[in-house]
């Protein structure tokens, strides 16, 4: 059964983080063990909690009040194994084929331009990436450990907006 | 006799030849319909000429050329495709959502007859490869068919626009869209899918045109009977032996290898067979799939009824180049030696001009219609192409420099060509870029991209990036060309009066002198054209030409700096192409042209 690392322990403490899936084949196998061996936990942490439901910071709240949701926090956020993992996986798992390489954009957005469509706290890149959205994006989490994906979330987050963004300007 | 009377007689012709489903089409049908002054399937007839015989604009007045209408779609994205025209009724489909209009031609600012606005899946649009495009509908027996993004083919009553039937045909959790415009032979619906980047098990199928009932399916790679081959009837020219489609194919990669139907159909009825072309083996990665992978990057040629296999042949055996093969396959009648050939022409994205028996895929010449380097040439004797060592890919050959063409195609299959059979001269738009290619092993992962390779372009030399070319088939021999600063991704439109059309990436409408390439008028049609200019006549008797402007396809995914409807998707400009997004940005227009 899927164990999910609750937001308190998350946040404690980097080795509870467990692996959500258990649904792995073949290559996809590969990918995220390989890729992930430095960043695999140490035991699992408190059971029973299903994924938290995240609020999207910049949608606008009915009345000014934000509704309840849970936190959900990249435990590895500025780690560069963890984003030199991420980068690994971003190729192994396609995600270069619709982001283009070094996610800069092709038939999918851009994730390099600092600019999000579903929000880039860590818990809505994270929420994007498991459960996919709308236009196409899949849903990964039945197919990568929860662990697999912060790691994406954590190259996603190193990447540098180039200079020319926002503005382009035409030289004569 | 007046002009409505002329208009009124051939609309019978017309009718009598489309309209009764069941009847083969009378040899000369393709004829009657060109000069019927009617655009009534995707490239104008069955041989794909996308010729008119309409001749009122000529190479003297068409300097006077300038736009009568416009319409915004109100749809950004790719425009590919092209309108057609019937009965006084212009239909047009747009990219996701697919849109169908119908307007009336026959009132003054052409308004709206209806519209029509399938249920289409937002998935869809993470599942196509190169943008969100439609290459047009097929009008037939009172019915417009077309295909959906996510997989479905419908059919809409032309008069009420009512939907008639949609069938799901593809699965885009498979990785599976359509993109392609149907061809519609007697009472079959003939339709395949993309996907050659999502490693599809690529196929062509055969719908009935009157419930829309899958008749058959047939896979354009794997096993015999998979693919509809029966060893009676299957004859191609250049290969033997059982199962060539899946004993190509190193540890059964066919089962994940592409192969997909995006482009063109044609026909002859004489022969009864229908051509397509398959697009490229998947992952991009050869060394995952070695062997020929038949029958990718392929012609093949089937009987509409039943879809059996009668003959194919391979353009580039074992793909390491995304070489697709699904441009159009011209079908006409081209002296080679003095001798009278019934040809199938082909200008395949690897560079080569092939002239083909139509009949039995024998290759009687093929000759390279731009630089290329991937190959020395094209043996006659085997079909096969003599391959330049230095240039073959995969992940043991590290980073190949400098391979042309690029993936773009030394044409795109996306931008038609046309056939004057007048002055039997080809016109074709071309690219002008080169690739490094550094393969890398490529996971299959059902609904995600299977590719497994980087591959940035260069320019290639000569200081343009695409061209507008004439093309003698019988010489193999350029006529002329007209070079553009970009890419050029427009299909072409000939006719009687010796006028060629084509649009460009930088957003011109232009017009041609067909006998010596000279510019006759140009436009600023407000995004790049990427869509097909087709020409009709009027309610008043007057000709006119329509064209799409909206850039896209290809150029969605490269030319990011042109995207300006999305706050979180902004881009750096591709290296080679930093000027562009100066001339054009997204869009979605219809234009229409005359005197």
């Amino acid at each position: 059964m899927d164990i999910w690392p609750v937001t308190s322990a998350m946040k404690a403490n980097r080795t509870t983080i467990v692996s959500v899936s258990v649904r792995v084949a073949g290559v996809v196998c590969y990918a995220a063990i390989a890729s992930c061996a430095r960043h695999e936990p140490a035991a699992p942490a408190a059971a029973g909690a299903g994924p938290p439901a995240i609020p999207y910071e910049a949608h606008i709240s009915a009345g000014g009040r934000t509704p309840a949701g849970g936190e959900f926090n990249n435990p590895f956020r500025n780690d560069p194994v963890a984003a030199e993992n991420g980068e690994a996986l971003f190729s192994a798992m396609n995600c270069d084929g619709c982001h283009g390489g070094g996610a800069s954009g092709w038939v999918g957005p851009s994730l390099a331009d600092g600019r999000w469509r579903y929000g880039g706290a860590d818990g809505e890149i994270f929420s994007s990436i498991y459960f996919g959205r709308p236009k196409g994006m899949p849903a990964f989490g039945g197919a990568i450990s929860a662990t697999a994906i912060w790691n994406l979330v954590t190259y996603l987050q190193s990447l540098k907006p180039p200079a020319e963004v926002p503005t382009e300007y035409w030289e004569e | 006799m007046g002009s409505e009377a002329i208009r009124a007689m051939f609309r019978v012709a017309w009718l009598t030849s489309v309209g009764v489903v069941g009847v083969p089409l009378p040899a000369h049908a393709a004829d009657t319909r060109a000069a019927d002054g009617q655009w009534s399937m995707p490239s104008k007839d069955y041989s794909a000429t996308r010729y008119s015989a309409l001749a009122q604009i000529n190479r003297t007045n068409a300097k006077g050329l300038h736009p009568v209408w416009t319409f915004s779609t109100g749809v950004l994205g790719g425009h590919e495709g092209q309108p057609l025209v019937v009965n006084d009724t212009m239909y047009v489909v747009t990219p996701w959502p697919n849109v169908l209009y119908a307007f009336d031609l026959t009132k003054e600012g052409y308004p709206l007859r209806w519209k029509y606005r399938p249920a289409v899946s937002p998935n869809a649009i993470g599942v196509a490869c190169c943008d969100t495009v439609n290459r047009g509908a097929f009008y037939s027996d009172g019915r417009i068919l077309y295909n959906l993004l996510d997989g479905h083919t419908v059919a809409v009553d032309a008069r009420s626009g009512r939907e008639l039937w949609n069938t799901q045909v593809a699965d885009v959790t498979a990785g599976e869209t359509m993109t392609m415009a149907p061809l519609v032979v007697k009472d079959r619906v003939i339709v395949g899918a993309s996907g050659g980047e999502f490693g599809i098990y690529g196929w062509l199928k055969g719908l009935d045109a009157s419930s829309g009932k899958v008749v058959w399916t047939a896979r354009n790679i794997g096993p015999d009977a998979d693919m509809l081959v029966r060893a009676d009837k299957f004859k191609p020219p250049y290969a033997q032996g059982a199962d060539l489609g899946a004993n190509t194919w190193e540890n059964a990669s066919w089962k994940t290898g592409g192969a997909p139907v995006w482009g063109w159909l044609s026909y002859d009825p004489e022969l009864d067979l229908v051509y397509y072309g398959t697009g490229n083996p998947a992952p991009y990665n050869p060394e995952q799939r070695v062997g020929d992978n038949k029958w990718s990057s392929s012609v093949l040629a089937r009987r509409p009824d039943d879809g059996a296999l009668i003959w194919a042949y391979q353009f580039t055996p074992h793909d390491n180049w995304d070489y697709d093969s699904t441009g159009a396959m011209i079908l006409a009648e081209i002296k080679v030696n003095g001798q009278p050939v019934k040809a199938l022409v082909h200008f395949d994205k690897n560079g080569f001009q092939y002239l083909l028996d139509r009949a039995t895929g024998r290759l009687i010449n093929a000759t390279p219609f731009v630089q290329v380097n991937w190959a020395k040439s094209i043996d006659l004797r085997s079909g096969k192409p003599v391959l330049e060592p230095a240039k073959q890919t995969g992940v043991s050959k590290g980073n190949v420099k400098g391979i042309c063409p690029s993936p773009e195609g030394a044409v795109s299959p996306a931008s038609p060509p046309a056939y004057s059979p007048k002055l039997s001269l080809f016109f074709t738009s071309t690219n002008n870029f080169c690739t490094d290619w550094e393969a890398t092993r490529s996971a299959y992962l059902k609904g995600t991209p299977f590719i497994g390779a980087n591959i940035p372009y260069t320019a290639g030399p000569g200081g343009y990036l695409g061209a507008l070319i004439a093309w003698d088939a019988g010489a193999a021999r350029k006529v002329w060309e007209i070079n553009e600063p970009y890419p050029s991704w427009s299909g072409v439109l000939a006719t009687a009066g010796d006028v060629v059309f084509y649009g460009t990436l930088d957003g011109w409408f232009k017009s041609v002198d067909a006998t010596t390439g000279k510019v006759l008028s140009k436009f600023k049609v407000g995004s790049g054209v990427v869509g097909n200019p087709i020409t009709f006549r009027g309610p008043d008797g007057k000709q006119y030409v329509a064209v799409f402007a909206g850039i896209g396809g290809d150029w969605e995914l490269l030319v990011g700096d042109t995207h300006s409807d999305d706050p979180a998707d902004v881009r750096a400009p591709l290296d080679m192409l930093k000027q562009i997004a100066r001339h054009t940005s997204k869009g979605g227009l219809v234009w229409i042209f005359g005197l």
